[in-house]
């Protein structure tokens, strides 16, 4: 389980610590199945190819619930997801680093606005989101 | 066209199973959807579904004749129709406004929010965006979703 994270220990400009992600292609085809997903370009790399891309690509759905998970763990348990937005920009790819990182943007009465993002082993942003958080204060 | 109803509302409950399944092939080991105890501690009265699960666990089943070539479901999401080779999913903006609990029933419904031809680096395309709204078994707003999708 997280630490809970209080709002009198955040201050803004602070970093995240990154989160690792490194998808296999099973977890790919699990990640279709639990959401019913059967575009082919996920599982098929042949298929793939005929949609222009090298290798199957990482669900952006997928991506998009790494960074919720990044920030909601960020958070801790008594924290609260209140808002979240972001942009595909890039392919993401199975078998290679996707790390997640973020910092604190602003903070307003309990809630604190993130800017984060995922990267590619070359650094490249392929996911740039904002997020706010609810925490709580230190009892 | 704009604020019309781009499907009719979709009701389905979402079991500890569906929240836990989606977490795990996520990578995702949250306490919060697995532990009882753990989501008690932390004030809530039962485990809750991970957030953004929520845009997919409503989708009914469909049957194997409804698969285009590219895997999709035809038809899939989308009555606006366009003359256009290719939508990619752009992003998303949302507000989770309650937390939704595992066994929650839950409604969604979509609307166009905007159609928009844009031109960028690599041609015209149109932007549309569409937002779905969350509402639970007691009519609370849980959530509500922009999403922006791209057509080429």
């Amino acid at each position: 389980m997280t630490a809970q994270r209080y709002l009198e220990d955040v201050s803004v400009g602070e970093a995240m610590p990154a989160m690792v992600k490194n998808a296999s292609r099973a977890q790919l085809f699990l990640f279709s199945a639990a959401t019913n997903n059967p575009h082919r370009i996920h599982y098929d790399r042949e298929y793939a190819a005929v949609e222009g891309h090298p290798d199957v690509l990482v669900h952006g759905p997928l991506q998009g619930a790494w960074l919720s998970q990044f920030v909601v763990d960020w958070a801790g348990p008594g924290g609260r997801l209140v808002a979240m937005g972001w942009q595909n920009r890039g392919r993401a790819f199975p078998e290679s680093d996707l790390t997640f990182r973020g910092k604190v943007t602003s903070i307003s009465g309990d809630e604190v606005s993130l800017q984060v993002w995922e990267e590619d082993a070359a650094g490249t942003v392929l996911m740039p989101c904002t997020a706010r958080v609810r925490l709580p204060r230190r009892p | 066209m704009i604020g019309q109803r781009l499907s009719e509302p979709v009701t389905g409950t979402i079991t500890s199973r569906d929240a836990q399944r989606f977490a795990l092939a996520a990578g995702d080991r949250n306490p919060l959807y697995f532990d009882e105890a753990a989501a008690r501690a932390a004030g809530y009265r039962t485990t809750l579904v991970p957030p953004v699960l929520l845009a997919w666990s409503l989708n009914p089943p469909r049957p194997l004749d409804d698969l285009r070539a590219d895997g999709l479901y035809r038809g899939e999401g989308k009555r606006v129709t366009l003359n256009v080779k290719r939508v990619m999913f752009g992003g998303e903006e949302w507000e989770f406004l309650e937390p939704v609990f595992a066994g929650d029933t839950i409604t969604s419904e979509t609307r166009l929010k905007s159609l928009e031809e844009k031109s960028g680096g690599s041609g015209p395309f149109v932007l549309q965006m569409t937002e779905t709204t969350y509402t639970n078994q007691d009519g609370a707003v849980v959530a509500r979703a922009v999403g922006r999708s791209i057509a080429r």
